[in-house]
Formats: structure tokens, sequence, C-alpha cells
């Protein structure tokens, strides 16, 4: 569904848009332009893979606004900001709301190439985690709320029998309950069991 | 006729005796008269008081006697007491014992004394007794004791009855025994145990002897005494016997005697009347009377003397005093009522003086009384015509209330004011007529307040200003005074109402035009000659504490000496002064009729400060516009310039990696070199369009002054100069420097200059700061200087001080040095700098002085 990853450039001038395509294609990775913010909401989906190339100097949306309208959208696509001479006032705001890099023109080749490479394994990343954790998500809707709570217990570091005290019943019936939450959640091993816990709580980013 | 003369004849005759004399004469006189009717009145008045006192002393003496005769007989009980109780007697008595026997044989004691009688005393001891005896209880007489040659009683032979005997006590008994009076005194005797053995009784005949030793020799021949028996009022014993014969009957004495008869009570167990009788001799009371006549007259002659001495002196006293008033009231009717002195001679008789002379004062007070009582009506009458011509012509309404506040009189002014006619407001209140309804209760109230003050006594009328309401309804603001005044019992109310409607307007006027200085923000001051603050308004405090003076005071010696030359010129003057900070523009106006100096200051502080920085404010504005325009245009072509360089470097990157990689068809190549060339040609399209619009503009030239331009630059800095402590040296030429330049570039290199000065200074210690600005003209050349003593231009940096963006400061762009060159070469000028060992660094401006100098010059001057 998501496909192969694409950078997608938003420029309003048309030799930059060019140019970019030209150098980014050169290492075989496939690129959109467009002229407009407009445009490229026109044309992109939420899910695609990819990066996203965007110069905050444009007529219509800007490229701040674009990056707002994705934020408020949940569309997590990575942005580098593109920025000319004089703008980085503009482009250290653009970081601030999440831009993960950003790129001052003329551009240094390896440079933008670079940080479009870490903008999209990022991307993947994050694509991963995502995917992760809806299958975790599925695999603990499975669980019974007992053994929720016996789960919770053991990836809180308790033991069996402690586990059994706070839940007021033997050792053994503990030890059958574990053993159907690690089945449930296929997890291999007891540190499996404690990751897929921290990610289904987010406190991991993959 | 006669009488007539005899009066008058007796008036001249008072007249001349004095006072004293006549006292002295009417007091004996007055004594003598009251001597002869006292003589008179009191010759019976005093024979009956003789008789009484006689009588009085007569029962005194009788009394006198027969208490003494008493006292000798109880005198004489209590020797027979004593005798009774006798340790000798009771000594006796002990070992005796009497035996109850029918017949007793007394012992006798005839030439001897008995022993149980005490010796020394014997014979003293019982004077006068004829037999002491000893009885036992059943009065059988035991012993007895003969003192002379009589016998015993024979009524007492038997033995002593019991009536002479108290078986209890002493007990003495009045007796005639043997025909004799005998006094019988018994007492009872006890012996050394206390065993009772009956009574000692002594005999004792009362005879002339024992009378005359109880009188005690007292009276003896001026009233003999008796005893007499009382029921045939013969005397049984005398005093003295050859004087009172015994045996004679008492009537027989009265002739030659007062006999005075006294019972003896006292005297009991015997029913023996007898009677106790004092003789005095009529010679006697004869001589008594004389002596109380004696005694009486005397006293009648000291008294009448004392009274008329007593009645002198205090006639005389007064006499004296009178002749003291009278001069006193001479003297003073003199002074006081200025009339002559009546007649008065000392010596005569001041009584008939003082009558004289108070008819003559009387009638002269009269006199007096009469002209000052027509002095007086012929004042009021002219008072009266006086006051009535003041109420006439009185410009102010004066109006006379009653005590109901009723109008009772009121003069024309009044009347015409008030606009009420006079028979139309007689007799109606006045409040009701003349004031509006507000007033009216204040109106009371001053009415009251005047009462009160007439009660209390002295003080102001009530005054104050209140507005009146005419007849026709208009209102005038009125002053008021009320005077009250009581005539009859009648209290009035004069009231003075002056029409204050003008004065009013012009107070207000004054007001107002004195509010003008006080009301004015800027100071106002009102100076005597020698300096003295007499007036200053509220907005010179400021300047008034810079000073260091406040009204009263005086002005700083300067000032006080500017403001006498000022009122010595008799002209305003005007001067701009600086004072505590504050710049001032002062006019001094003279006001000669009242020796004055009005000062009128203006702080222009902000004014000046204001043209400053308007002046700095354009200047730095010209220069900031032209470098955010600069700015501006450098940054828009930065963006324009850098969008086409940035895909010409994105294309020829795309084509190396492509041929590096040996991917990429040459089609494709070629497609974004053509690009390359294109964005080339973009790119230079942009700078050339850029030119175009620079060098469309036509140069500025005018014509001005070097110097000038000098000194605006270092007015733009004095901010800065002043905040760094430094002061800039100028050393101009003299005259102008006129060149023609465009005035803002100019002064925009100037600056830059100073500025960089300024920096370079900034690094040293400010003692050592110091920058130097000169001009100068050279060969048709305007030349500047700007010398500063900051660390200098290192010799390596020397040759590329003016390459663009050559920079030793941190914020600093590198452009100012580059600009100034060229905007000097375009005015055909030049810049260079030097950094002479000695430290610093020094800039060297050459402009072309203008050609038409002298007729710049004219210009100029015209």
């Amino acid at each position: 569904m998501t496909g192969e990853p694409v950078v997608f450039v938003v420029d309003d001038d048309e030799a930059m848009r060019n140019s970019l395509k030209w150098l980014i294609e050169s290492t075989g990775m496939p690129v959109r332009t467009y002229g407009s913010a407009d445009e490229f909401l026109a044309n992109y989906y939420p899910g695609r893979a990819g990066c996203l190339l965007l110069d905050v100097r444009m007529p219509g949306m800007s490229g701040l606004e674009l990056q707002g309208h994705l934020a408020r959208h949940s569309i997590r696509l990575p942005v580098i900001i593109i920025t000319g001479h004089g703008d980085v006032g503009m482009a250290v705001r653009a970081m601030k709301s999440g831009a993960v890099d950003f790129i001052e023109k003329p551009f240094d080749d390896e440079a933008l190439l670079n940080s479009i490479r870490n903008a999209l394994a990022f991307d993947e990343r994050q694509r991963a985690l995502q995917t992760q954790r809806a299958e975790i998500a599925a695999r603990l809707a499975e669980l019974t709320p007992r053994e929720h709570e016996v789960m919770d217990m053991v990836t809180e570091g308790r033991s069996n029998k402690e586990i059994a005290i706070g839940l007021g019943v033997t050792a053994k019936t503990v030890e059958a309950h574990r053993a159907r939450v690690m089945d449930k959640m296929r997890a291999g091993s007891l540190a499996e069991l404690v990751r897929m816990a921290l990610i289904a709580s987010g406190e991991v980013d993959g | 006729m006669d009488r007539l003369h005899l009066k008058s004849f007796l008036y001249r005759l008072l007249r001349r005796v004095p006072m004293p004399v006549l006292a002295i004469l009417v007091g004996l006189l007055a004594g003598l008269g009251v001597w002869g009717v006292l003589e008179q009145v009191q010759g019976r008045a005093l024979q009956k008081i003789t008789q009484k006192e006689l009588r009085s002393e007569l029962d005194l003496r009788a009394r006198e006697s027969l208490s003494r005769f008493n006292q000798y007989v109880s005198n004489y009980e209590s020797r027979v007491r004593l005798l009774a109780s006798h340790r000798l007697l009771a000594r006796h008595l002990t070992p005796q014992f009497w035996f109850a026997e029918e017949r007793v044989e007394p012992r006798i004691y005839q030439q001897f004394r008995p022993d149980w009688l005490p010796d020394s005393r014997g014979q003293d001891a019982l004077p006068g007794a004829s037999h002491v005896l000893l009885v036992d209880t059943e009065g059988r007489i035991r012993e007895v004791y003969h003192l002379g040659e009589e016998p015993l009683p024979v009524e007492l032979a038997a033995g002593v009855p019991a009536q002479y005997l108290d078986p209890r006590a002493v007990r003495a008994v009045l007796t005639r025994l043997g025909d004799r009076p005998l006094l019988v005194v018994s007492d009872l005797t006890e012996d050394g145990r206390g065993f009772e053995m009956g009574s000692l009784v002594v005999l004792v005949p009362i005879d002339e002897r024992f009378l005359a030793a109880s009188q005690e020799g007292q009276f003896f021949e001026r009233a003999p005494v008796a005893l007499v028996d009382g029921d045939d009022q013969r005397i049984l014993a005398s005093v003295d016997p050859d004087l009172i014969l015994p045996g004679t009957l008492v009537d027989v004495w009265k002739d030659d005697h007062l006999v005075t008869l006294q019972s003896l009570p006292g005297y009991e167990g015997t029913d023996w009347n007898v009677l106790f009788a004092t003789f005095v001799s009529h010679d006697n009371v004869e001589k008594i009377a004389r002596r109380v006549g004696h005694f009486e007259r005397r006293q009648r002659v000291i008294a009448a003397v004392v009274f008329i001495t007593v009645f002198t002196m205090v006639i005389y006293l007064v006499s004296a005093r009178l002749n003291r008033v009278l001069k006193r009231m001479s003297r003073f009717a003199q002074r006081a009522l200025d009339i002559e002195q009546p007649e008065f001679r000392a010596g005569a008789n001041q009584l008939v003086l003082l009558e004289e002379w108070s008819q003559h004062f009387t009638q002269l007070v009269l006199r007096a009384r009469d002209e000052m009582r027509r002095q007086h009506e012929s004042a009021i009458r002219q008072s009266e015509a006086l006051k009535a011509a003041i109420m006439e012509a009185s410009l102010d309404s004066i109006v006379t209330l009653d005590r109901k506040g009723q109008i009772i009189d009121l003069n024309p002014a009044a009347e015409q004011i008030l606009g009420g006619a006079r028979e139309q407001v007689l007799g109606r209140g006045f409040s009701e007529l003349f004031l509006p309804p507000g007033e009216r209760e204040r109106f009371d109230e001053l009415l009251q307040a005047a009462r009160r003050a007439r009660v209390t006594g002295r003080e102001p009328p009530a005054r104050a200003e209140l507005s009146a309401r005419r007849s026709d309804g208009r209102e005038i603001p009125m002053e008021l005074s009320i005077v009250p005044l009581s005539l009859e019992a009648q209290v009035f109310y004069t009231l003075y109402l002056h029409d204050v409607t003008k004065r009013r307007e012009a107070e207000r006027e004054i007001k107002s035009l004195a509010r003008i200085a006080s009301e004015s923000p800027n100071p106002i001051l009102r100076v005597t000659p020698t300096g003295q603050v007499v007036y200053a308004n509220a907005a010179s405090g400021a300047l008034l504490v810079a000073w260091g003076t406040r009204p009263g005071l005086d002005l700083p010696p300067e000032w006080a000496g500017e403001v006498g030359e000022t009122l010595a010129a008799g002209q305003a003057r005007e001067r701009e002064a600086e004072v505590g900070g504050q710049v001032y523009s002062f006019l001094l106006a003279p006001v000669a009729e009242l020796g004055y100096v009005n000062i009128y200051a203006r702080d222009i502080t902000e004014v000046r400060r204001a043209e400053q920085q308007s002046r700095q404010h354009q200047a730095e504005l010209v220069h900031v516009c032209r470098l955010s325009t600069m700015g501006e245009v450098a940054t828009g072509m930065a963006h324009e310039i850098n969008q086409p360089l940035s895909a010409i470097v994105n294309y020829a990157n795309g084509c190396t990696r492509r041929l590096q990689g040996g991917a990429g068809d040459s089609g494709a190549l070629i497609e974004a070199m053509g690009q390359i060339a294109t964005q080339a040609q973009r790119a230079s399209e942009i700078i050339r369009r850029l030119r175009a619009l620079v060098g469309k503009q036509p140069p500025v030239r005018n014509r001005v002054d070097l110097n000038h331009l000098v000194r605006e630059v270092c007015s733009f800095v004095e901010f800065e100069t002043s905040r760094m402590g430094l002061e800039v040296a100028l050393d101009l030429a003299t005259g102008e420097l006129p060149v023609d330049v465009d005035l803002v570039q100019i002064e925009q290199v100037l600056l830059n200059l100073v500025r960089n000065a300024l920096d370079a200074l900034g690094d040293v210690a400010p003692e050592s700061r110091r920058l130097v600005i000169r001009t100068r003209s050279t060969a048709g050349e305007a030349e500047v200087v700007v010398e500063d003593s900051g660390p200098g231009i290192a010799p390596a940096r020397l040759p590329h001080l003016f390459d663009p963006f050559f920079t030793t400061k941190e914020t600093g762009m590198g452009m100012g040095l580059p600009i100034s060159q060229t905007i000097l070469e375009n005015h055909g000028g030049r810049v260079w700098a030097e950094s002479p060992p000695a430290g610093g660094a020094v800039f060297h401006v050459r402009l072309p002085l203008a050609v038409e100098v002298t007729q710049f010059a004219v210009a100029g001057a015209a």
C-alpha cells in the first residue's frame, strides 16, 4: 500500500524544482515535484512513504503553513526545509515546528542527499513502529482482563508469587495465565513481552 | 422783729464758734443736765437699793455668823471623834470591863488629866469644855474628868440620857442643863480589841467664850451674836456680855440694833427651841448705807466725765473731718464744675459753713446743669440735622428696622436702590420684601448675631454679603452691616446696604487677571530692584530651587544685577540661560511705577532638545533609510540571484553524479546542460536589471560650507560623545569652505569616519580619548582630517582598508569605507588613511572647492 518511498519537492521556482528532481533522481529515488503547497495537498494521499522538500518562501500557502497543515492532519511525513540566504530565522521556526532538517541554497549535493536519506530512513522506522504497534494492539485485544492484569504485573518485573498474592490466586493459576499471555502475544521470551508492552504504551520510538 | 434780731444774732454767734468748742460746751451742758436729772431720779432709787443692799448684807452676815458657829461645832465634833478613837483611850479601855451594875461610882479626875486623854493638847483640844465623861453602853458614867470647877450637871448624875448618845456615830446636841446652854458631843469608844465599850461625852458650856471662839473674832464689834431661847425670846448667852446682856429680852435690843434670828435645826436629839441671833447696830447700818451712796456717786461722776470726754472727742473729730471734707468738696467743685469756690473760712462753725456752702453749691450745680442741658439739646438738634442730612445724602441704603424686622425708616438711596416707595414699604418686613427666600435665614442669623453682640458688649457690627431682591425681582449683591441700638428698652436695627455689583465685577475681573499669572504653566516672578523675590507662581518651583531662593529671599547676585539694570534701563530685555540643567528663555519686564521687575521665564529645554533631536533623527533616518534600502536591495538581489545559481548547482551536481554512475543518457544530460546555461543567463539578466535600476538616479549637487557639514555631523554624534565623556576638538578653517556636494552623501561619509573614530576610541581608557576634526583648504581643495587617539591601524591592514567586506568590527559589514570611497570618487574627491607611529588613526577627505568662491561668498554675505 505504502509502496516505494517518494521524495516530494514543493517549490514555486520551476528551475529550482526541476534541478532538484534532476539531482535527486541521479541517486535513483523517485521524485514528485509540485509548484505550490495546494498542488501538493491535492495530489498527496496520506500514508504514502517518503519525505518532503519544502521551500519556506512561496506565494500562496507558505512552507511553514503547509507544515502546520500536515501536523494538524497527523501526516507524519518528514519535512526538510529549503531556505535561501537570510531565511535562517524562518528555518529555525520550521525546525521548531517539527522539520527534520533544513538545507540552505545553493545546495551542497551530498549534504542534501544525506539529509533525504536520513529522512526516508526515519519515515520507514516510524512506519515500522506504527505497524508493530498496531499488531501488538491487536494481540493485546485478545487478552482477557485477568490476563491483562497478569501481563501488566509481569512486565513490571514481579515474580509469579508476588502476582499470586497480589491477585489473590494460586501461583499455579498465575503460571497458567502467564503461559496464555505469552502465547497470545506471540512473545518468545519475557524480554520480548516487555518490549511489546513498552511499544504499546508508546514509550519506545522503535 | 426782736425775735428776728435775736435769731440772726444767735446765728452770727453760732457761726463764730468753732465746732470743737461748741462740742465741749454742748457736752458739758448735756452732762450737767443728765447729772441733774439722774440725781433726782437716782436719789430714790438709791435709797431702795441701799435698803436692799443693807438687808442682803445683814442676811449675809447673819448667815456667815451662823455658819461659823456650825463650823465650830462640827470642828468640836471632829475633835471628840479624834479623842474617842485615840489609841490612849483604847489602851485604857482594853483591860476594863464594866459590869452592868445598878449603881456605878464613877472615877473622877479632878486635878489630873486622865491617862486616856492625849497629853500635849489636852487644853487646846477641847477649848471651853467643862467635863469629859466616859460612859458605858447603858449611859452610865464610868469616869469623869473635870476641867473646871463646875460640878457635873445634876441631870447627868444618874447617867447620860440616850438622846445625847448615838449608838453608831458622833452626835452633837445643843441642850440646856442646869439652866445653862450646853453643847453635848458624844462618840463611840472601843477598846484595843475592837469591843464596843460605850461613849466619850464632852460637855461644853455655851458662854461668851464659846461664841467668841466660834466667831473667831470676826465682826465682833459690828455684829455680835447670841443664843436666844426661842420660847421666851430671852438671850441665853452672848458673845460680849458687856454689849449684849444675857438674860434680857431680844426686843430690848431692837431699838439700837437690827436683830436677825435664825433657827438651829442642825442639832438633833433635843426639843429645845434655840435661836441664833445676830446683832448689827444702827450706826453700822448707816455707815454701810453711806458707803454705798459714796460709791454710787463716784461712779456717776466718772461716767459723766467719760461721757463728756467721748462726746467732745467725737464732735471734735467729726468737725475736723468736716473741715477736710469741706476743703476737698470746694476744690472738687472748683475743678469739676468750674465754679468759683464758695466762701470758706476755717475756724468758724463748719456745720453752718457746710450748710451755706451746700446751698451755694446746689445753686451752682443747677445752673451748670441747665447750661449743659441747653448745650446738649442744641448738640442733639445739630446731630439730628446732621444725621438726617447723612441719611438723605448717603449713596448707600440705610434702613431702620424694629425688633420684629419691620421697616420703620429708610433713606432715599434705599428707596431708589431697592426700588420700594417709602409709603409702601414702611411697616412691612424687610426680609420678605427685599430678600430672596434663600437669604432670609442668613439675614435672620445676622440679626441674631447683631443682637447678641449688643448684649455681650462692644463688638463690631455684624457684616455679611448677601443678595438683595429689588422690587422688580432683580437680585443685586449687597454688603450688609447691621448696627443694633436700644432706645427706651426697645431694640432697633440699622441696616447699611452697599451695592457691591460693580465691585464684585471688578474683583472678579482682577481675580481672573491675577489667575493668569498663577495659572501660567511658565514661571512668572516679581522681583524688587535688590533682587528679592516678592511673588513666584506655582510653575516657578523648579527655577526657584535651582536658584536656591524662594519668595522673600534674594535671587543669585548675577540675576539681581540683571534685574537692577533692567529697572534702571526701564526697558524689557530678553535672555536665554541654562538654570539647573534646564534651558530657559527669560523676559525681564520692569514695572517702573511700582519699582518691580516681572520675570517671565519659559522652559525651552524641551524645545532645544527636540530641535537637536529632530536634527539628529533626521540625519539618522537618512542614514538608516539608505542602509535599509541598500539592505533590502541586497537581500532581494541575493535571493533573485541565488535561485538560478542554486538551480545551476543542482543541474551540475546531477550531471556529475550521473556521469560518475555511468547512468544517464546523453539527451537528458544535454538538456540539463542547457538548463544550466538558461539559469546562468537568468542570473546575469537579474544583475543587468538591477544596475539599470541604480543607474537611473542623477547625482544631486548643492553648495554648502564644509565647516557647516562638520559641525552638523558633530551634533549628530553629540549624544554618543557626551556619553563617552569626550569633547570633539574642532579646528576649523576660518571662513567658509564651499563645496558642491550631495549633502546627505558627504554627511554620510563624514559621519562614517567619525563613527569609526568613536568606535576606535571605545577601546581605550576614557582619559586618553581624543578626537580632533580639522578643516582647511589647500590648492583648490577642501580637506577634512579626522584624527583619533584610538589603537590605530596595523600597517598590514592599511592597504586593504578600502576593500569591500574588509572589517575589524564584529558588527560591521565592511562596506562603510568602500561606499565612502565610491561617494567621494563620484564627487571628484578622495579619502585615505594614515596610522602615525605615535598611535591613533588619521583619515583625510578631500573635495574640490566650489568654483565660484567669490560669488558664493558675496551671495552668502548678502
